[in-house]
């Protein structure tokens, strides 16, 4: 109760409640310009989190994300265009409403079960975390091992791309952690003499070339997007509250689903609105109204985008697995201001966890209010032309990276993931996952070499553990899947067309 | 930078080669048999195995057609600019150009120049990319110098408050 009431104290404090507010603007306008991810949003933040408390540098990332989650809906529904990845599973849906008239309905129901699924998500940490950290403390270097290449392997599965492509990006992404003196050896791996290279590529700048300076470059290789008509808004909030009723079930199927897929690590917002759209428009009464303009798959995957960023902290808080390339950014930001994450977190920093609570169903409170205002802003701020805002991120490509160790060879890290980043995203190699190798490739090695040594080279502890043994199963299941799915998706295409009526 | 399978496959392969060359020349640890090697040598077979996997197109028809939405019925897309591949790697060449003479020149200089460069090449009007040259940078300088302390070169322009 005491750590409550502390937790309380920790957000009460002025700097952390301008960091919330601060931040949901930002997190707002880039979540809805096209192109800037959530992602993004905070690999830029991380900067500006050295110079803050920690509970304010953790508030910025949590309120920034959870805005810029949401407000990726907004050019979807406008414009199709979808602000961020994960908005681009429903963008057609929610464009059809908007043709129909609907886009206050559409972009109300955005605002509104975002908000519901980040506050289930969040109470859905609440409980999980701290029952899971009685678990992950008989956790040995085995279970770790087998969590890191769970991690990496949904990191693969997520990819809407082939699995093979998806895998190799992994694999490079660990390559690059191979790099420098951090190894069993402790003796510089891969540093071709150079001395910039010796502690290993840090990951901040590599995440702020993969997802901000490719995105950059990409608006340089591409159209602009069309200009938003003006338009005169009614009503947002209204018939929120009766959708709720109606599809009160999918509501709830969709907070579930995106809770499970951001508990495991790897997979995030993205991923949990593919599924749930999925997954409403298979169990839907009336399946033959999606893609017209149906509020039931926004209601559900809507929920869950927001359901799954919450829960993708729980292995981030206790273990330091990402649970998506949000968590990745975080879990830095974690370490640098000493809240290292582990399941002593929950017994010695107690209160910490309260205020991270507490920071969460803050931000997805007034996210309603600030999101209203900023669906009537919306055409303004989608008025400002590219070349303007372009500029800008490129020089805080630079300066951040610079900023995170005053050295110039993070700027050209940055220029060189950028390059990586455009071309693989351009082959279809996914660079979510090449990241999560990158930030997760330490923990593996590190792992796997302390148990082989540990086990004098044997691998069967990696299996006749119960947890760990329960644990390669998933992995290998994991592994498996696309196999499977192609085998299954090969003997139905050989079956004769069904006739389906016109 | 649109490559065929086969350049990107046979690079992985020929990255994943290098791994396991460069593994095998790490020392060992004396009195151990598991050292710095073991984990880029699997990594590097594994780069080998994606590579050929890819170089034979498995795993193709997983790849979702592209991102990009098609265009609604009635509406044709927009062609991408001409030499859009060429642009893309501005950018980046921006960045390689900060480093290089950002020390001498000073933040605020470099950085108008790389704003005018990318404002330009997207297609602004002098009227807006003048000014954004002038005001981003002295923006950017103001966060990260004054309230951030970040150490950004002066150069000989340094920052007039």
């Amino acid at each position: 109760m005491n750590d409550l009431l502390e937790g309380f104290r920790l957000v009460g404090q002025m700097d952390v409640l301008i960091a919330i507010l601060a931040s949901s603007i930002y997190g707002l306008v880039v979540g809805s310009l096209p192109g800037l991810s959530a992602t993004m949003a905070t690999a830029l933040l991380v900067p500006v989190t050295f110079y803050l408390s920690p509970i304010a540098a953790v508030a910025t990332i949590i309120s920034a994300s959870a805005m810029a989650i949401f407000s990726g809906d907004i050019p979807g529904c406008l414009l199709r265009i979808p602000g961020t990845p994960a908005s681009a599973a429903y963008t057609d849906e929610a464009y059809a409403m908007t043709r129909k008239g609907q886009a206050e309905l559409a972009l109300g129901t955005g605002l509104w079960f975002s908000a519901v699924g980040g506050i289930i998500g969040t109470l859905s940490l609440v409980v999980m975390a701290p029952l899971l950290a009685e678990v992950a403390l008989n956790f040995s270097s085995y279970e770790y091992f087998w969590l890191a290449v769970l991690g990496l392997m949904c990191a693969t599965l997520v990819a809407r791309s082939s699995p093979v492509k998806a895998i190799a990006s992994m694999l490079l992404g660990l390559l690059v952690s191979c790099i420098g003196m951090e190894n069993p050896a402790g003796a510089p791996r891969f540093t071709w003499g150079q001395p910039d290279l010796l502690g290993g590529i840090e990951p901040l700048p590599a995440l702020v070339g993969v997802f901000a300076l490719s995105e950059v470059m990409r608006a340089l290789a591409t159209f602009d997007p069309p200009p938003l008509p003006r338009r005169k808004f009614g009503s947002i909030m209204a018939g929120q509250w009766a959708l709720t009723k109606i599809y009160q079930w999918p509501m709830w199927r969709g907070n579930v689903i995106g809770i499970i897929i951001g508990v495991l690590p790897g997979a995030g917002a993205d991923m949990a609105a593919w599924v749930s759209y999925a997954m409403s428009k298979r169990f839907s009464k009336t399946p033959e109204k999606f893609g017209t303009g149906h509020p039931e798959g926004l209601v559900e995957a809507g929920a869950s985008n927001n359901a799954s960023l919450a829960s993708g902290w729980v292995p981030a808080l206790l273990f330091g697995i990402p649970g998506d390339t949000i968590t990745a950014i975080a879990i830095g930001v974690l370490y640098m201001k000493g809240l290292n994450p582990g399941p002593t977190l929950f017994t010695e920093r107690a209160s910490s966890m309260y205020a991270l609570y507490i920071i969460f169903i803050l931000a997805n409170i007034i996210m309603i209010p600030l999101g209203i205002i900023m669906i009537r802003l919306a055409a303004h701020v989608l008025r400002a032309p590219r070349a303007s805002i372009m500029p800008i991120i490129l020089m805080l490509c630079a300066v951040g990276a610079f900023a995170t160790g005053n050295n110039m060879f993070s700027v050209l890290m940055v220029g060189f993931f950028g390059v990586v980043g455009y071309v693989m995203e351009r082959n279809g190699y996914p660079v979510a996952a090449l990241v999560l190798g990158i930030v997760m490739g330490s923990m593996v090695e590190q792992s796997f070499v302390t148990s082989l040594i540990k086990s004098d080279n044997s691998l069967l502890p990696f299996i006749d553990r119960p947890i760990s043994g329960v644990l390669a199963a998933i992995t290998a299941g994991a592994l498996l899947w696309p196999v499977g799915a192609w085998l299954l998706r090969r003997r139905t295409r050989t079956r004769p067309p069904l006739q389906r009526p016109a | 930078m649109q490559l065929s399978d086969r350049v990107t496959g046979g690079f992985l392969v020929a990255l994943g080669g290098v791994a396991v060359y460069g593994a095998s020349l790490q020392p060992g640890v004396p009195g151990q048999d598991v050292g710095p090697s073991v984990f880029p040598t699997i990594i590097g077979l594994g780069l080998i195995g994606c590579g050929l996997l890819i170089l034979l197109r498995v795993g193709h028809s997983f790849e979702a057609p592209d991102d990009v939405i098609p265009a609604a019925p009635g509406e044709a897309l927009p062609q991408p600019p001409r030499f859009a591949e060429i642009r893309a790697f501005i950018p980046p060449l921006l960045l390689v150009f900060y480093t290089l003479v950002a020390d001498w020149l000073g933040f605020l200089p470099t950085a108008a120049v790389m704003v005018l460069v990318v404002a330009l090449a997207l297609g602004a009007r002098w009227r807006l990319a003048l000014p954004l040259a002038v005001l981003a940078p002295l923006g950017i300088a103001t966060i990260f110098m004054k309230l951030l302390r970040v150490p950004l070169p002066d150069g000989i322009l340094p920052l007039p408050w």
